[in-house]
């Protein structure tokens, strides 16, 4: 405000102080042209008093004695003068001796008779002096510089003053826009920065309000999530319980017994997929990668698959045995398509047909694929819900009836293999999921693993169990000495180096997330102290596994069944000892 | 209105640059008598001369042909603030103090040899002498005009200014 006002100021006063500064100038050029004009005239007047006082001496004898002649020689002296205009001589009476007179204006006329000078001409009368006595008068004229010659002199200094004053006046406002443009841009670029700042604010603020709506979308997710799962860990902890209640009874007969057991096997089972499938949202799932064969994968499952569809949904599945294999792990696998499955049976409430083909992928520049595409004949989906399905907790169930989780997990073991999930759907034509892997170099198909709850005969093994769940390594230690086995627990992996030092154990069994050394450290310091102790690591979810891998020791992925873990001691103790 | 003046200026400038042959004699003589005084004017003398009582000494030596006209013409004239006295003299004899000698007549000759080295300005008249002073009168075109001789006014010890050789019909420089 203070510059504004202050440059308004400058504004006003600089126009008037250009126009002083002309005026000086002007009125210098006119004094000039005045100073000039009286110093011309006096120089001139002295020039002919001098002329005149010089004729008047050089004349006197002439005149003293009345000789024309030597008086007319004196005047014709002035011819030579074009601004003479008259010279005379006269005597002691006025009469005229001698004179120049080119305009002939005086022609014979006595002293006493002269003829007023005109405006144009300056007129000296001087004595003659001769021995102190007068006798006789000089009479000179000069004429004056012609007006117009005057006029032309001093319109070419005006103009000069003019031309000056007018430069002054152009420079100076050239000068006072300049400054004001000047300020303008100033003004401007100040309201711009003003007007920055609070676009700056405003995006600030539009920031914070997004961050805190994806808050609350956050929160509303995660009661959704812990709804879903508290739902259905509800119903397997139900069926856990009350087969757990009843097996305490005594009087239960065997074979209600092994049935009851199997149920709670059943329900943990199915609670350890819902765990993987929260880590496979979380992308922290260790994943298992093998060659797999997709037609034998899916031909073994139709069976599984009738089972979960119900009698009301057919199922048909579309082969194309020249499909390259893929290396991805089975165990998400078989979990991804039975999500979709279970989409697609939810989709068909009147029943319908789902089908499942699996065929080499049209790939483009890129790595040769395999997809397999899972069409249901249901619904369908309007294009936003089909661009929102593998949001993580995006459902379109009642709250509490679903996880929202299952297709993330379709999603995410897709691209966390290096794939894609492509969906195809419109409302009312149904919808067409095809999951896309990339095919394996290796054309050898491992052989599934067969799900064999027999737990392998073994010799009796010194094993040192690192857990820091108190609970989960009493249970451990519970389940080894159950197999004969010899336990010692460690609660740390810094205890579990200090036990390992001073005992010869045959294998290690560690968790590896522990605070403080973890399982990895442990395991790392032990190939380098006992490079001869094998060491079996157990995790239900490791970031730095699924990130870094164990280094090619065996994982025993949480909840272990007795059979996995038995094996594994037997693979690493049959190792150490060949 | 010109016309006038310029036929009035023609009638003033015949009448004096004609004047009339009848009256000439006696013009002349007035005239040289004004001369005679003006003279002095133009002229330094020695400082040694001129201390008769402050005043000038015109003198006529030999014949007078101007009676008082001359008189008439030396009244009121001043040169340097001195006034002119007349001094008729039938020869050189007393002529020691004079400032200007007028010197006329049959002695003419004689006069001028005697006065040579005086610090005196000779003047003689064409029309009666054929003997020169330093100023020697001469009618010319009927006005009256004069010689200068400067080499004898040298002699003389006298210094003529320039002013007056210009108005001479010739000058003498030796």
């Amino acid at each position: 405000m203070r510059t504004f006002r202050k440059s308004l100021l400058e504004w006003r006063s600089a126009p008037a102080m250009i126009f002083v500064v002309a005026v000086l100038i002007l009125a210098g050029c006119i004094a000039i042209i005045f100073q000039n004009e009286a110093t011309f005239r006096a120089g001139r007047d002295r020039q002919a008093q001098v002329a005149a006082q010089v004729l008047a001496d050089s004349v006197s004898a002439a005149v003293d004695f009345g000789d024309p002649l030597a008086a007319r020689q004196a005047v014709d002296a002035f011819r030579e003068n074009p601004e003479v205009r008259y010279v005379g001589v006269y005597d002691r009476a006025g009469r005229p001796l001698a004179a120049y007179d080119p305009l002939g204006d005086h022609r014979g006329e006595t002293l006493a008779h002269l003829m007023p000078e005109g405006p144009s001409g300056y007129r000296v009368l001087l004595p003659i002096v001769s021995a102190g006595q007068r006798i006789g008068t000089i009479v000179y004229s000069v004429q004056r510089e012609a007006v117009s010659r005057r006029l032309t002199r001093y319109l070419t200094l005006g103009a000069l003053a003019l031309l000056a004053a007018l430069v002054i006046v152009t420079l100076g406002l050239a000068q006072t826009a300049l400054h004001r443009a000047n300020r303008e841009l100033s003004e401007r670029a100040e309201a711009l920065g003003q007007a920055n700042e609070l676009l700056a604010e405003q995006i600030e603020e539009r920031a914070k309000a997004e961050e805190q709506l994806r808050q609350s979308h956050k929160m509303q997710a995660l009661g959704q999530l812990t709804g879903g799962i508290a739902h259905d860990f509800n119903n397997l902890l139900t069926v856990i319980q009350g087969s757990a209640d009843i097996l305490t009874r005594e009087e239960l007969a065997d074979d209600r017994r092994k049935r009851f057991a199997n149920a709670i096997v059943q329900a943990a089972q199915n609670a350890a997929v819902l765990t993987s499938q929260l880590l496979a949202f979380a992308r922290r799932q260790p994943l298992k990668p093998e060659i797999v064969d997709l037609c034998e994968l899916v031909g073994g499952m139709t069976e599984l698959l009738d089972r979960t569809m119900g009698e009301r949904i057919r199922i048909e599945t579309d082969l194309d045995r020249a499909t390259p294999p893929v290396k991805v792990d089975r165990g998400q696998l078989q979990s991804a398509i039975l999500n979709v499955g279970s989409n697609a049976r939810d989709a068909m409430p009147d029943g319908g047909t789902l089908r499942i083909a699996v065929s080499p992928a049209p790939s483009g520049a890129g790595e040769p694929m395999a997809a397999i595409s899972i069409s249901d004949t249901g619904t369908g989906m309007d294009p936003e819900t089909a661009s929102r399905i593998f949001e993580p907790f995006f459902t379109t169930k009642k709250t509490g009836k679903g996880t929202g989780l299952g297709l993330s997990q379709v999603y995410g073991f897709a691209t966390q293999s290096g794939g894609d999930v492509v969906v195809d759907s419109e409302p009312g034509k149904g919808t067409t999921v095809s999951i896309l892997l990339p095919c394996s170099e290796s054309s050898i198909v491992a052989q599934p693993v067969a799900e064999d709850d027999a737990v392998p005969d073994q010799p009796r093994a010194d094993i040192l169990v690192v857990e820091d769940n108190e609970e989960v390594g009493q249970f451990a230690e519970t389940l080894l000495t159950e197999l004969g086995h010899s336990v010692t627990l460690a609660t740390s992996g810094e205890e579990a180096l200090e036990l390992a030092r001073g005992h010869d154990f045959d294998v290690v069994f560690s968790d590896v997330v522990m605070p403080g050394m973890g399982g990895l450290r442990l395991a790392e310091q032990l190939a380098a102290e006992k490079p001869e102790l094998p060491v079996i690591l157990a995790t239900g979810y490791s970031q730095e596994i699924a990130q870094s891998g164990s280094g090619g020791r065996p994982v025993i992925l949480k909840p272990y069944r007795l059979a996995t873990l038995s094996q594994a001691l037997a693979d690493a103790i049959s190792a150490k000892d060949h | 209105m010109r016309r006038a003046a310029l036929s009035f200026a023609a009638a003033v400038a015949a009448a004096w640059l004609a004047p009339a042959p009848a009256r000439a004699d006696v013009s002349d003589l007035a005239v040289k008598a004004a001369f005679l005084p003006k003279f002095a004017r133009y002229v330094t003398w020695p400082a040694s001369a001129l201390a008769h009582n402050g005043q000038m000494v015109l003198c006529v030596i030999g014949d007078d042909p101007f009676g008082t006209m001359l008189n008439q013409s030396v009244t009121g004239q001043q040169v340097d603030g001195r006034g002119f006295v007349i001094r008729r003299l039938s020869s050189a004899a007393g002529a020691s103090d004079c400032a200007i000698a007028f010197v006329d007549g049959p002695r003419t000759g004689e006069v001028l040899a005697a006065l040579r080295h005086n610090p005196v300005l000779t003047v003689t008249d064409s029309r009666s002498s054929a003997q020169h002073g330093i100023i020697h009168f001469a009618i010319v075109g009927g006005r009256v005009r004069f010689y200068i001789d400067e080499a004898q006014a040298q002699a003389h010890g006298l210094v003529i200014s320039s002013r007056l050789l210009a108005l001479a019909i010739g000058v003498n420089q030796g």
